[in-house]
């Protein structure tokens, strides 16, 4: 018993915000899209575009903030071609989201053997090493003994994450612009009505949704590892719809509900150590969020029926 | 009165495939292509030796062939499942895992029915496979349609859950007990396994099944009133409902359709190639096949005939790999030709909208001229 609660240390929820950022950053950007009413479920692949274009930027562009800018820059672009597609073409969003996420799959993989000269993966050389986010320490925190463990040394993105989820949740619920965005997805014909464009909140919603692929893509390949490997966003992009609709598209549940898919994430990691293959527990983030979209649906339908006695 | 009416709707389905779209696609796919030819000078490929690579490459030997028919095969099964579940209004994404199930399930039997008559094992096996894959698709169906979850995440998840759980059994607890064998199910019986038509490709007897099943799933999906109503549940499941038709039904049949399918394409991939379960038993065959659905509208007569010019383009990859360049490009290429028609559809359809606007403002000018001089 005591050997099964020494997975419970620290390391482990070093683990989960670790492991939770990338699905924070994702989840912010898919949130972004679906207070317009567009589900982009090309979230994966545009993260994975962001994941090598970070490692292309670090290697020659002199040094993470190279990468995160090219990451930033393929995010935006991304972002508004897809907002091209739905909003302008009228395209059906899972078919654009469907075939972004199957070209950028081919995308990294023909970039990755041209520029690199690799197969599978390219974690950096001695002629052209990958510079990898800054890890920052809290000045004050720091000397505190758990909490700087938990608080303090994690990498830049971790941070700016836990920033972006109380900008987004100002942004959308507390500002002007937060609100034509709302009424984008909700009525636009009132917000037309009222002299401004849904289109124009849709393509700003896209861009910032591309804005935050770019951002998952930079931690998960300079951030959570310093390397590029093929698919290397593993279905993370759809992990992020997920705890999207879990959590309602509010940006601090959003947060929690990322969090707890990395704190599955870290647990399999721990538990891996006592001889429990990592086949099973590789898919348990997979299963707990089924279990979490059946969960939220089923509770929604609960209090709709409650409603209606 | 109800039939009466289905009859009379049945007559009026208006070809989803006529001459415009034909166009567009030709269109697309010559741009898209164009597009690789530009890819391949970027990265510093001579395009044309390129494109004649894939060409050799897929139909310049009798191997070739046979494996460009094989390859045709699979992206024909695997896209008529897209299609089946979407004529039904159900976009799944899980085949993959459905795939695997299906070849982990009918490997699995294959090995435990050693020396029984292949008559009786092999209809046997191919059951189980469509019992694997259909099982695993009812279930994101069923959550569909009782509680409404979105498909499209749920079958995603279940491609990991599947594809992870299979490796986890094919390395653990029924790994065989052979030597020399790193990871993989027990071997089935050798007589039950699909032989090859030609010799050292991968073109297997199984072709004639997959031939069966496509004119199956074609017949369903165009000329059976199942196949209509199912259309119709997919086009406005609430009309649908109110019609009398049993719209949860037909949506959950889709589904385990589809599934089927995909479990019997690995079952193919099984007893046509390995032998038994290997955690490499499929390459996102099933992504492949979806593409060519979704580019192909979810039309069966169209994806028939299109895996056709898709097998060419995937094993024609291999081809390309063999003078230096990345199969990557035909992934590339296959993605923009979805972009192209997205785009066309939505350029022209805007210009339409933009012509009957300006058609009605010249009518009401026309309209308030005229009552300005009465």
């Amino acid at each position: 018993m005591r050997e099964f609660l020494s997975v419970f240390s620290i390391g482990l929820f070093q683990n989960t915000l670790r492991t939770a950022t990338p699905v924070v950053l994702a989840a912010l950007g898919v949130l972004m899209t679906d207070h317009v009413g567009i589900m982009n479920i090309g979230m994966d692949g545009m993260m994975l575009c962001g994941a090598f274009f970070a490692v292309l930027g670090s290697c020659y562009l002199g040094g993470w903030l190279g990468g995160l800018v090219l990451a930033l820059a393929v995010g935006l672009l991304l972002g508004a071609f897809f907002g091209l597609f739905v909003v302008k073409f009228k395209s059906d969003e899972y078919i654009i989201g469907v075939a972004l996420n199957i070209f950028a799959g081919g995308l990294t993989v023909f970039l990755l053997r041209t520029i690199f000269g690799v197969a599978g993966a390219y974690s950096g050389t001695d002629a052209l090493p990958i510079f990898g986010l800054p890890k920052i320490n809290i000045p004050l925190i720091e000397n505190i003994p758990i909490l700087s463990d938990l608080l303090s040394g994690n990498t830049l993105l971790v941070y700016v994450s836990w920033i972006l989820v109380a900008l987004s949740y100002v942004l959308i619920y507390k500002t002007p612009l937060g609100f034509w965005l709302r009424a984008a997805g909700e009525h636009p014909e009132s917000l037309r009505a009222a002299g401004k464009s849904p289109e124009k909140m849709k393509y700003l919603a896209s861009i910032l949704c591309g804005l935050f692929s770019g951002l998952a893509g930079a931690h998960l390949s300079l951030g959570y590892l310093t390397m590029f490997t093929e698919n290397m966003s593993a279905s993370r992009g759809f992990i992020a719809v997920a705890c999207v609709i879990f959590g309602a598209s509010n940006p601090p549940r959003v947060f929690l509900a990322a969090l707890l898919f990395g704190f599955i994430d870290a647990l399999g990691l721990r538990v891996q150590s006592f001889n429990v293959s990592s086949n099973l527990t590789s898919l348990a983030p997979y299963l707990v969020t089924v279990i979490m979209m059946v969960w939220v649906v089923w509770r929604g339908e609960r209090k709709k029926k409650r409603l209606a006695r | 009165m109800k039939k009466a009416l289905r009859e009379l709707f049945s007559f009026k389905r208006g070809p989803k495939i006529n001459g415009g779209y034909l166009l567009s696609l030709a269109i697309s796919i010559l741009l898209a292509l164009l597009v690789g030819a530009l890819i391949m000078a970027a990265s510093g490929h001579d395009p044309i030796a390129g494109y004649s690579a894939m060409l050799t490459g897929a139909l310049s030997s009798k191997r070739a062939i046979g494996d460009t028919l094989a390859k045709s095969a699979t992206l024909c099964l695997t896209g008529l499942a897209t299609a089946v579940a979407a004529q039904a209004g159900i976009f799944n994404v899980g085949g993959e895992g459905q795939l695997y199930f299906g070849a982990m399930a009918s490997a699995l039997l294959g090995a435990a029915l050693t020396g029984a008559p292949a008559v009786l094992a092999v209809p046997l096996c191919l059951l189980a496979a469509m019992l694997a894959g259909g099982l695993w698709a009812l279930i994101p169906a069923w959550l569909k349609v009782k509680l409404k979850v979105n498909e499209v995440i749920t079958t995603i998840m279940m491609n990991s859950i599947a594809i992870y759980f299979c490796a986890y059994l094919s390395n653990g607890p029924l790994k065989t007990t052979e030597r020399g064998i790193a990871s993989g199910t027990a071997k089935i019986d050798t007589s039950f396994a699909f032989s090859r038509v030609i010799n050292l490709s991968n073109l297997t007897t199984s072709i004639f099944l997959s031939v069966a099943i496509a004119l199956m799933v074609w017949y369903l999906m165009k000329k059976s009133v199942t196949g209509y109503e199912m259309k119709l549940t997919g086009e406005n499941e609430r009309f649908a409902h109110y019609m009398g038709i049993p719209s949860a039904k037909l949506m959950l049949l889709g589904m385990v359709i589809s599934g089927a399918i995909c479990g019997l394409v690995g079952m193919f991939e099984v007893f046509g190639l390995h032998k038994r379960f290997i955690d490499s038993v499929s390459n996102e065959f099933y992504y492949d096949g979806m593409l060519v659905a979704m580019i192909m509208r979810y039309e069966p007569t169209g994806i028939i005939l299109m895996s056709l010019f898709f097998g060419i383009l995937k094993i024609g990859g291999t081809g390309m790999e063999k003078i230096g360049i990345p199969s990557e490009t035909i992934l590339i290429v296959q993605s923009i030709i979805i972009f192209f028609m997205a785009a066309e559809r939505g350029i022209s359809a805007s210009v339409r909208e933009k012509r009957v606007r300006r058609n009605a403002r010249i009518k009401a000018d026309a309209a308030k001229g005229g009552s300005e001089h009465a």
